[in-house]
């Protein structure tokens, strides 16, 4: 995506018209090229997933079954019965467990949901005060657990720093619990599927206790990755120098680093920030895979990665599609949000030039 | 600026405090717990007896339902269950159960010749409502299939009669294909009834999180002996790190599906006991026919001589199994109880291997696979161990490592030199194992079991008579033939059985293991120590 060019006059109004039209068609564009990816990559697949399904294949019984599920016809006519079927909610059953995907989505994505939006805004918080901690308090060690983080490829130290967690907070100091969503003795809320705010409905704060316990850890690791994407991508921005040259005006003029750090600077530096924040948190709709099956959480990842290993072309199509969808929506808010910020920004900057 | 880093440093210590606060550490006392929490490295599939082959599905219905006959626990007696007798007439074409009287199904439906006729009817007919159109019912083809039809004799009479003897019926009875689901599930939930099983069994169904855990109450109307809990609890822990820390954290009175390697934490740890048994499985080596070189029965056998199976137990079992000496397990009707025609030997391998160098032209193609399976725990680890004997010997050897579904696709097709994999039985029989593997009906190219793609009209006929006959000694002997002829053409090589092993609380009784390898955890009880101290702390 190009961002405005900084030269472009400033007289210019925010076209936010065009924009809007701009984005959409780029959003189809894009939901386009990755339901054609999936639905190829699919159709690369070797195996059959209904026979696979059983240990001793009856053949003219798959054959029967496949027949039922549509699965004979070409790939053309499926790929076009698919998005369909996605768009009018129609998404078929399970092989594997004979649930509809919708049940199954249904079920996951709220457990998703409630761990990636506390994770994302804890990330973003954490990413965002240590950065500007470390330049208001002079602290500048603070940030080298975020540069070592990035530099470390961040995937697997994020698996081992869950189960370091684990391991520390759960077995030895029994604080918090070793995964799962729920306590097994005690009654689980039900409406919503998000058993926060079903807590909260039901009034009930044991469930509500359990449930911030149960989340605590893997929150805490999910946001690892967002926070030192977001205070990379920070601590860039810092550094370019109109932004020296305000800090120092700034402090010229006397004002508290609190004002000058948490208030003017931040302002001046949220647009890109709004960028990766959205792009992170595209990522984590999808489910965090890894950080779900340490701590044995039944979100997204563990249904797609499952139906990946079982071949559920049902699962995979529609859960695919689904995360294609939500992450291109948020990526896009941000986006817009991002360009409306940076706009702002170009001026200011302009006028601080000027 | 130093009192902001005051003040900032008050904060963090102030949250360390109240973080350390609000977590409480759960008591852990000598008490018997509410519920049984057991938790396995996978969820189960459906809950539909006759449409489920994972042992987790079947592990999560054998609390809750059970057969007209069934295994005598912690043995493969069959015993009567839900019949309270049974006769076989003398010709072996008809099997009469009489019905144990006042048992009821979970939802309340008695049990009659007509509930109980359901649950084949459905798999049988395929114009029965309840036969599900994406439903396999694999194992009715496979196992049942000499059953013609079914006759109620009296209200608590259920007798079937069969298109010929069939010797491995009455085991096939017992297993989980022909346990009992009440009719009353179909009326009341139709397709559902896949998600709710309404059996007779020790522990109701209550609710199912899918990948989280399947609940369970007592039923306090059980005819034989109550559940030793007042809820059971499965859980679905696919990490085995993770599975590990919450045994250790105290969350649970039991785990299964870790590996041999992973239990030395556990083995020093007095509050766990450690059961292990041999599993009705057996991992092998298979040689496939629909490969040009494989053909050569003399390569077959320089391989087969050059692999320690021994080493294979130490090493990739950390002794948790035996070699397994027959393509079935010891003990089975017809498997001689010795170490079997396939001998480790090294020498007569490396001087077949000299006699013959276009064996070695190319690198011998070995296929394996990622996940652990029950008979192959760690399978790249036998590979390599397979790989390193066989490179002693002369070979020249390639691993190809699939992930599990498509080692299976390939597998099934023959489309391997040689290639790793297991079969866990369905039935306590020697066919479920010596068909799977030689029989020509298994072997039809995209769905066989009969990897090796070996085909002899003469194993086949040895096999297809050995069921027919109702007198064991005459099985036997049929059996000792086919075991002959696969000697002499030895299209697959049996590596090990390994062991079953699970971790429970020490303070669980009453629970054996089943050479099934399911779970039956009906008679599982808590037991008080004596001192009455708590096994923590």
């Amino acid at each position: 995506m190009s961002e405005p060019d900084s030269a472009a006059p400033p007289s210019r109004r925010f076209p936010a018209g065009r924009l809007v039209l701009a984005e959409l068609r780029r959003f189809v564009l894009i939901f386009l090229l990755a339901s054609l990816g999936i639905f190829l990559a699919l159709e690369a697949m070797p195996e059959d997933p209904v026979s696979l399904r059983v240990k001793n294949p009856d053949p003219a019984r798959i054959a029967e079954i496949r027949e039922s599920l549509g699965l004979n016809d070409p790939w053309l006519v499926r790929y076009v019965r698919g998005m369909g079927d996605f768009l009018t909610l129609d998404w078929g059953d399970s092989l594997i467990t004979g649930r509809t995907v919708a049940a199954e989505v249904g079920r996951f994505l709220p457990a998703t949901l409630e761990l990636a939006i506390p994770g994302i805004l804890l990330g973003t918080f954490l990413g965002i005060s240590i950065v500007l901690l470390a330049h208001a308090t002079g602290w500048r060690w603070l940030l080298q657990p975020v540069r070592g983080l990035a530099a470390l490829g961040l995937t697997v130290p994020i698996f081992w720093i869950g189960l370091l967690l684990i391991l520390c907070f759960s077995v030895w100091l029994g604080w918090f619990p070793v995964g799962g969503r729920f306590d097994f003795a005690y009654p689980a809320p039900h409406g919503t599927g998000f058993l926060l705010i079903d807590s909260i409905l039901q009034g009930d704060p044991e469930a509500f206790r359990i449930t911030v316990r149960h989340l605590a850890l893997p929150v805490f690791t999910l946001a690892l990755y967002p926070a030192a994407v977001v205070a990379g991508t920070l601590e860039a921005r810092l550094g370019e120098s109109f932004l020296q040259r305000l800090v120092l005006a700034l402090q010229a003029r006397g004002y508290s680093p609190l004002r000058i750090w948490g208030k003017h600077v931040l302002r001046l530096v949220s647009g890109p920030v709004a960028t990766v924040i959205g792009t992170q948190a595209g990522a984590l709709l999808g489910g965090a895979v890894l950080t779900e099956t340490v701590y044995s959480w039944p979100g997204m990842g563990r249904m797609l990665v499952d139906g990946v290993l079982n071949r559920d072309v049902f699962v995979i199509q529609h859960g695919l599609l689904l995360v294609v969808v939500m992450a291109l929506m948020v990526i896009t808010l941000a986006d817009f949000l991002s360009r409306r910020l940076d706009h702002q920004l170009n001026q200011m900057g302009r006028e601080d030039n000027a | 600026m130093d009192r902001l880093k005051r003040a900032l440093l008050f904060f963090a210590l102030g949250g360390m405090v109240l973080l350390a606060g609000c977590g409480k550490r759960e008591g852990d006392s000598g008490a018997a717990p509410n519920a049984f929490i057991f938790a396995r490295g996978a969820d189960a599939q459906k809950l539909d007896p006759a449409d489920v082959d994972d042992g987790e599905s079947v592990n999560s219905l054998a609390q809750v339902c059970e057969g007209l006959v069934g295994f005598k626990q912690g043995t493969l007696e069959v015993v009567p269950v839900l019949a309270e007798s049974y006769e076989i007439s003398p010709d072996g074409l008809a099997y009469t159960f009489h019905l144990r009287e006042g048992v009821r199904f979970h939802d309340g439906t008695p049990l009659n010749a007509e509930t109980a006729r359901f649950s084949f009817d459905r798999q049988m007919d395929p114009d029965h409502p309840a036969h599900f159109e994406t439903a396999s019912f694999q194992y009715w083809q496979n196992l049942y299939s000499a059953i013609e039809s079914l006759e109620t004799v009296d209200p608590m009479t259920l007798r079937f009669h069969l298109s010929e003897p069939n010797a491995g019926l009455l085991g096939a009875l017992a297993s989980f294909p022909a346990w009992l689901v009440s009719p009353g599930a179909f009326e009341k939930y139709g397709q559902e009834m896949i998600f709710h099983p309404v059996g007779t069994g020790p522990y109701r169904f209550l609710e199912w999180r899918p990948s989280e855990a399947i609940l369970y109450e007592r039923n306090p109307d059980y005819w034989g002996q109550a559940a030793g809990f007042e809820r059971l609890v499965l859980r679905s822990i696919p990490l085995n790190t993770s599975r590990l820390s919450e045994l250790l954290a105290g969350n649970l009175h039991g785990l299964d599906g870790i590996q041999p390697s992973e239990l030395s934490d556990i083995q020093t740890d007095p509050r766990f006991q450690i059961l292990h048994a041999p599993g009705m499985n057996i991992g092998y080596l298979a040689f496939s026919q629909l490969s040009g070189r494989m053909q050569d029965p003399e390569l077959r056998r320089a391989v087969a001589m050059a692999i320690d199976r021994e080493n294979l137990v130490r090493l990739a079992l950390d002794g948790y199994g035996t070699v397994a000496a027959y393509p079935a397990p010891k003990g089975y009707l017809g498997i001689p109880d010795d170490a079997g025609p396939v001998r480790f030997d090294p020498e007569a391998a490396k001087a077949l291997v000299a006699a013959h160098p276009e064996w070695t032209e190319q690198p011998i193609t070995l296929a394996t696979f990622g996940q652990p399976r029950m008979y192959f725990p760690d399978p790249q680890r036998f590979a390599s161990l397979i790989r390193n004997d066989l490179e002693q010997a002369g070979f020249r050897v390639e691993i190809i490592n699939r992930e599990f579904k498509s080692h299976l696709h390939t597998t099934r097709r023959g489309e391997f030199e040689m290639a790793l994999l297991g079969w866990i039985a369905d039935t306590p029989d020697p066919d479920n194992f010596l068909s799977t593997f030689l029989h020509s009906k298994a072997a039809a190219v995209g769905s066989a079991t009969n990897i090796s793609f070996y085909r002899n009209p003469e194993m086949d006929t040895l096999l297809d008579d050995a069921l027919t006959r109702t007198d064991p000694a005459a099985r036997a002997a049929l059996y000792r033939q086919a075991l002959d002829l696969w000697a002499r053409d030895l299209p697959l090589v049996p590596l090990v059985q390994a062991d079953q092993i699970v971790v429970l609380d020490r303070h669980i009784g009453g629970y054996k293991l089943s050479p099934t390898g399911n779970h039956f955890f009906g008679p599982a009880y808590w037991k008080t120590d004596d001192n009455g101290q708590a096994a923590d702390e």
